[in-house]
C-alpha cells in the first residue's frame, strides 16, 4: 500500500461540471464556432447525464455537419432514454425521411399523431412519409388530414398536390398547387407540380409553360424535366425528350418513370441497346420501391398493398 | 323563430316551377334494358363473400350466330363457387337463340353447352372450314371445344381436338398466325390454384386491401403459362407455345387478349391484358414465331411504368387514322389505358384524351368501342365492379364501392372523348358487378346493342333505342374455308366525312366475343363512297357507292367487283 502510495496516486479528474453547466458549455463552444467542442461536451452530457437534450443537440450538429450515421446514432440513444418524447420523435421521422429510410419514419410518425391527433405538422409528415416509401393512397388521407387541421400551409398543399399527381387525379391536385403558388409564389416545386397537373389534364401549352419557369429557377428539376421530357415526346422531338428525362432521371434517382420514359424515346429513336438499358434500371428502381412498400407493410403500418 | 322562405314572394306554383327548372334533365333513351321481357332468365353464379379469387373473375359473354339465321344469339358464361366446385352441375352456362324483335330463347339443353365446369370466358369461330361458328369456352379445371353440329347442337371435341387446357385458363381468342388459312387458338392463363389448398381469406399482407382482410391474390400467387395451339386442320391442335414463344414462362397473370396487326405488316400480331403484371405483345416474326415488344412499343405498363392489372382489351380506329388504336381496362386507383396507334409504336394519350381522370375509381372489366350515335365516331363503353364485397363495409380512398356503375365515353371526333353514362340515366349509372361485355346488333336495326354478364346474379341485354341516329352500315364478312368467319380480316368504310377501318376479331373485351359483323355509323351520309375489305390471305374486295341502312354481305369468293 505504501508503496502504491509513494508512487503516488493517479492524477485526480477535475470533477465533471453538471449537466446544465455542461450544456451551457456547449453551447458557448457552438457561439465561438468550435463545433467539435461543441459536440464533445454534448456528448459528455449525454454518457453522463443521460441527457435527451443533449443528444437532440447533438444529432442536429451532426446532421447539419452531414454526419447523419452519427446523427442517427444520438437520436437512437435520444428514443431509448425517451420513447415517447414528441421533440425526439420528430427528429427521428426527419432524420430518417432525410437519409430516405421511410419505415422508421413513418412508425415514429404514427405514434406521434396518435398522441398529437391536432397537431398538423406530424399528420403532414407522415404524409411525407408515406408517400416517399410510396404508399400513396395512404399519403392522401393524412395529407387531407393535416390540410383540413392547418388549411393554407404552402407545404401541405404542395405535398398533397404531389401525391394526386402520383395519383392521376390531376383535378384534384389543380387548385390546390395554384392555391400553394399564389401562397408561395417562390416555390419552384409547387409550379413545377402544377405544370405537371396541367399535363396530366391534357394543357400541353400551360404545362410547358410553367415547366421551363421552373427550370429557369432550377434547371435541374426533376417533376419539371419529366414533364418537359412528355411534351417532347408527344411532339415527337425525341432527342430534346431523351435530355430532358435523363436530367429528370438523374434528379431523382430513385423514381421508375422517368426511366421507363427513357426506354421509350430511345427506342423511338432506332436505339434498342440504350431502350433495353433503361428498362432494365426502370425494373431495378420498380423492384426497390416494392420492396420498400413491403418493408412498409411487413411492421405492421396501416399502408396499402392490392 | 320560424324560418323563412329563401323563395318568399313566390307562389307555390311558381315556386314549383322554379325548383323543376333547376332539377336535372329527364335522361334520354339511348339502351333500355329489355332483360326482362327478352325470355333471358339465366343468372351468374357467385360466393357472396368471394373469399377466394376464383369466385370473382368470371364470367364472359358471347354474341354468335350459331345457327346462321342471320341473327346473333348469346352464350352466357357461368362458373361455379368453392362451395359447390364438386358439382359441374351447380353451374350453368346459357346459350339463347335469337328469335328477333328482342326476344330469346333458352336452347342450352339442346345445344349442350350448358356444364363446361367451372367457366370464365369464351369465343367463337368456325375451327373447321364448314361455314359454323364453332364455340370455346375457358374454365378452371378443363377448358371446352365445342364443335357446332349446323343442327342446333354441338359436340364436346376438346379431348380429340387437343385444344383442352388445364389448370386456370381464361381468355381466348383464335386468330390464323401462320398465314396458312386455318384458324390458330391462343389461350392465358391466370393464377395457379389448388383447389384443395387455397390461399386462406386475409391471411397475409397479399390478402388484404388497405388494411381490411380480402381475398388472396393474384400478388402472391403463382402465375400460370399460356398456349398458342395450331390449327391442323379438321379440328385438330397441336400445342405450339414454347416454339412459338408465347408460353409466358413467367407466369403473368393473363385475362384478355386479342389478335390484330399492330404493324402493320399483313401478319397478326396478339395483345395479351395481364393483371397487375406487364402486357404482353407479341409481334408476329412470319417464321411461325413471335417477339414480345410490349415495353418499346409502349404497351406494357402505364405511362408512369407502373404495372396495372389489366382486364379487358378492345382495338378500334377512334380517330378515323385507319389504325386500331388499344384501350385496356385496370384496376381501381389505376386508369384505363388508351393507347394510341401509330406507325411503329402506341402513345398513351389516356390522360389527353380526357378518358383517364375520370376511370380512376373504377375496376373496369369488359370493354367494346361502339358508336352508339351513328355520328361516324367510335365511342366506348365500359364496364366496372369490384372484386372485394368487402369494400360496401369500408369505403376507402380513392377507390368507388364493390358495385359499380358503367362509363360511356362520347368521342367529340378531336381525339378527345366525354364521359356522358349520367346524361343516358339508370341503366348505365345503376351500381353493378360487371364483368364481360359483348356487342353486336341484335335486331338487325343499325343500333349498336350491348349484353352484359355481372359476376352477381342477372346479365342485361341493353337494346339501343337512340332516335338522333345517323345513317349506319353492317357488314358481314363471309370469308374462304378454312376462314369463313374471316377472322382477322380489316374493313375499310370511306364516306365524305372519313374512313373507318375494323376488324373481325375473335375474344376480346373481357374474356368476351362480340358480334363478328362490323357497325359503322355513316353519320348524314346516305351511302359510303366505298368499302375496301382486306382479307387474311391479303386478297381485297372494294364496293363502291353502297347504300346507308342496310346489312352488307361481302363474300371472299365472289369475284372482285
Amino acid at each position: 500500500m505504501l508503496v502504491l502510495a509513494l508512487q503516488g496516486a493517479p492524477p485526480r479528474q477535475a470533477p465533471l461540471p453538471d449537466r446544465a453547466t455542461l450544456l451551457a458549455q456547449a453551447n458557448d463552444a457552438l457561439q465561438r464556432g468550435n463545433r467539435a467542442e461543441a459536440k464533445q461536451l454534448l456528448g459528455k452530457a449525454a454518457e453522463r447525464y443521460q441527457s435527451v437534450r443533449a443528444l437532440l443537440q447533438l444529432a442536429r450538429l451532426e446532421a447539419a455537419d452531414g454526419r447523419t450515421a452519427e446523427a442517427m446514432r444520438a437520436l437512437t440513444a435520444a428514443r431509448a432514454l425517451a420513447p415517447n418524447a414528441e421533440e425526439v420523435l420528430v427528429a427521428f421521422a426527419g432524420l430518417s425521411l432525410r437519409v430516405h429510410a421511410p419505415v422508421p419514419a413513418i412508425l415514429a410518425l404514427e405514434s406521434l399523431t396518435r398522441m398529437y391527433p391536432s397537431e398538423p405538422r406530424h399528420a403532414y409528415l407522415l404524409g411525407v412519409g408515406l408517400m416517399t416509401a410510396g404508399d400513396v393512397p395512404a399519403a392522401i388521407d393524412v395529407l387531407r388530414k393535416a390540410n383540413t387541421l392547418e388549411p393554407d400551409r404552402p407545404l401541405t398543399l404542395l405535398a398533397l398536390g404531389l401525391a394526386y399527381n402520383n395519383q392521376k387525379l390531376f383535378t384534384d391536385s389543380r387548385p390546390l398547387l395554384r392555391r400553394a403558388l399564389d401562397l408561395d409564389p417562390a416555390s419552384v416545386e409547387t409550379l413545377a407540380a402544377l405544370s405537371e397537373a396541367e399535363a396530366g389534364e391534357g394543357d400541353m401549352i400551360a404545362a410547358e409553360r410553367d415547366a421551363s419557369r421552373a427550370m429557369t429557377r432550377d434547371p435541374s428539376n426533376a417533376t419539371a424535366n419529366f414533364v418537359v421530357g412528355m411534351v417532347r415526346m408527344s411532339q415527337q422531338r425525341y432527342a430534346e425528350a431523351r435530355d430532358a428525362l435523363i436530367t429528370a432521371a438523374a434528379a431523382d434517382p430513385r423514381s421508375p418513370k422517368a426511366e421507363y420514359q427513357l426506354s421509350l424515346v430511345y427506342a423511338r429513336m432506332g436505339d434498342p441497346a440504350s431502350s433495353d438499358r433503361h428498362l432494365n434500371q426502370y425494373r431495378e428502381k420498380l423492384r426497390a420501391l416494392e420492396a420498400t412498400l413491403e418493408a412498409l407493410h411487413d411492421t405492421g403500418s396501416g399502408g396499402v398493398i392490392k | 323563430m320560424k324560418r323563412r322562405w329563401a323563395f318568399a314572394g313566390l307562389t307555390p306554383l311558381a315556386l314549383a316551377s322554379a325548383l323543376a327548372a333547376q332539377a336535372p334533365a329527364a335522361p334520354e333513351l339511348l339502351f333500355r334494358d329489355i332483360t326482362a321481357s327478352s325470355g333471358v332468365a339465366f343468372r351468374h353464379h357467385a360466393a357472396l363473400e368471394k373469399k377466394y379469387i376464383v369466385e370473382s373473375m368470371s364470367g364472359g359473354v358471347a354474341l354468335f350466330d350459331y345457327d346462321n339465321d342471320g341473327l346473333p344469339d348469346i352464350y352466357f358464361v357461368d362458373s361455379l363457387t368453392v362451395e359447390t366446385a364438386s358439382d359441374s352441375r351447380a353451374a350453368r352456362s346459357a346459350l339463347y337463340r335469337n328469335l328477333g324483335g328482342g326476344r330469346f330463347e333458352d336452347v342450352t339443353d339442346k345445344a349442350g353447352v350448358g356444364h363446361p365446369g367451372w367457366g370464365m370466358g369464351v369465343c367463337t369461330a368456325d375451327i373447321d372450314g364448314d361455314g359454323w361458328e364453332d364455340l370455346y369456352v375457358t374454365a378452371l379445371g378443363g377448358s371446352r371445344l365445342y364443335r357446332n353440329n349446323h343442327d342446333g347442337t354441338f359436340a364436346d371435341v376438346t379431348s380429340a381436338s387437343g385444344a383442352g387446357v388445364q389448370g386456370w385458363a381464361a381468355g381466348c381468342a383464335f386468330g390464323d398466325y401462320d398465314k396458312d388459312g386455318k384458324l390458330d387458338l391462343f389461350v392465358s392463363r391466370y393464377v395457379k390454384i389448388d383447389l384443395a389448398h387455397l390461399p386462406e381469406f386475409g391471411k397475409d399482407k397479399t390478402c388484404e386491401y388497405r388494411g381490411i382482410a380480402v381475398q388472396c391474390g393474384p400478388r402472391g400467387l403463382a402465375g400460370e403459362t399460356d398456349f398458342l395451339f395450331h390449327n391442323e386442320g379438321s379440328a385438330k391442335f397441336t400445342d405450339v407455345s414454347e416454339k412459338a414463344g408465347v408460353r409466358d414462362p413467367r407466369g403473368y397473370f393473363g385475362l384478355g387478349v386479342v389478335w390484330f396487326d399492330a404493324n402493320a405488316d399483313g401478319w397478326p400480331d396478339l395483345y395479351v391484358a395481364n393483371d397487375s403484371t406487364p402486357n404482353f405483345l407479341y409481334l408476329n416474326q412470319k417464321d411461325g414465331t413471335f417477339k414480345e415488344s410490349a415495353f418499346p412499343w409502349g404497351v406494357a405498363v402505364s405511362e408512369d411504368g407502373a404495372e396495372q392489372g389489366s382486364m379487358g382489351v378492345a382495338l378500334g380506329d377512334y380517330d378515323h387514322s385507319g389504325r386500331l388504336s388499344l384501350l385496356v381496362t385496370n384496376f381501381s386507383e389505376e386508369y384505363n389505358a388508351l393507347y394510341h396507334a401509330e406507325a411503329d409504336h402506341f402513345t398513351d394519350v389516356s390522360f389527353r384524351s380526357r378518358t383517364a381522370a375520370i376511370s380512376l375509381p373504377f375496376v373496369g372489366w369488359g370493354v367494346a368501342f361502339l358508336d352508339y350515335d351513328n355520328d361516324t365516331w367510335p365511342d366506348f363503353i365500359v364496364i366496372n365492379g369490384h372484386v372485394y364485397p368487402q369494400l360496401d363495409r369500408v369505403r376507402l380512398g380513392a377507390s368507388a364501392g364493390y358495385r359499380q356503375r358503367k362509363l360511356l365515353y362520347r368521342n367529340t371526333g378531336d381525339g378527345r372523348f366525354e364521359e356522358v353514362a349520367a346524361k343516358y340515366g339508370a341503366v348505365l349509372t345503376d351500381e353493378r358487378v360487371g364483368r364481360g361485355l359483348a356487342i353486336g346488333d341484335l335486331d338487325n336495326d343499325g343500333r349498336i346493342d350491348v349484353v352484359i354478364n355481372d359476376l352477381d346474379g342477372a346479365p342485361q341485354v341493353l337494346h339501343n333505342e337512340f332516335v338522333a341516329r345517323g345513317n349506319w352500315l353492317l357488314v358481314a364478312l363471309k370469308g374462304k374455308a378454312p376462314n369463313t368467319s374471316a377472322v382477322g380480316a380489316e374493313i375499310t368504310v370511306t364516306t365524305p366525312v372519313g374512313r373507318q377501318t375494323a376488324i373481325v376479331c375473335s375474344g376480346s373485351s373481357y374474356i368476351s366475343q362480340n358480334d363478328k359483323r362490323q357497325h359503322f355509323g355513316l353519320g348524314s351520309a346516305d351511302a359510303a363512297t366505298e368499302i375496301l375489305v382486306k382479307w387474311p390471305d391479303g386478297t381485297t374486295t372494294r364496293r363502291t357507292a353502297v347504300k346507308a341502312n342496310q346489312i352488307v354481305t361481302l363474300n371472299q369468293l365472289e369475284a372482285a367487283r
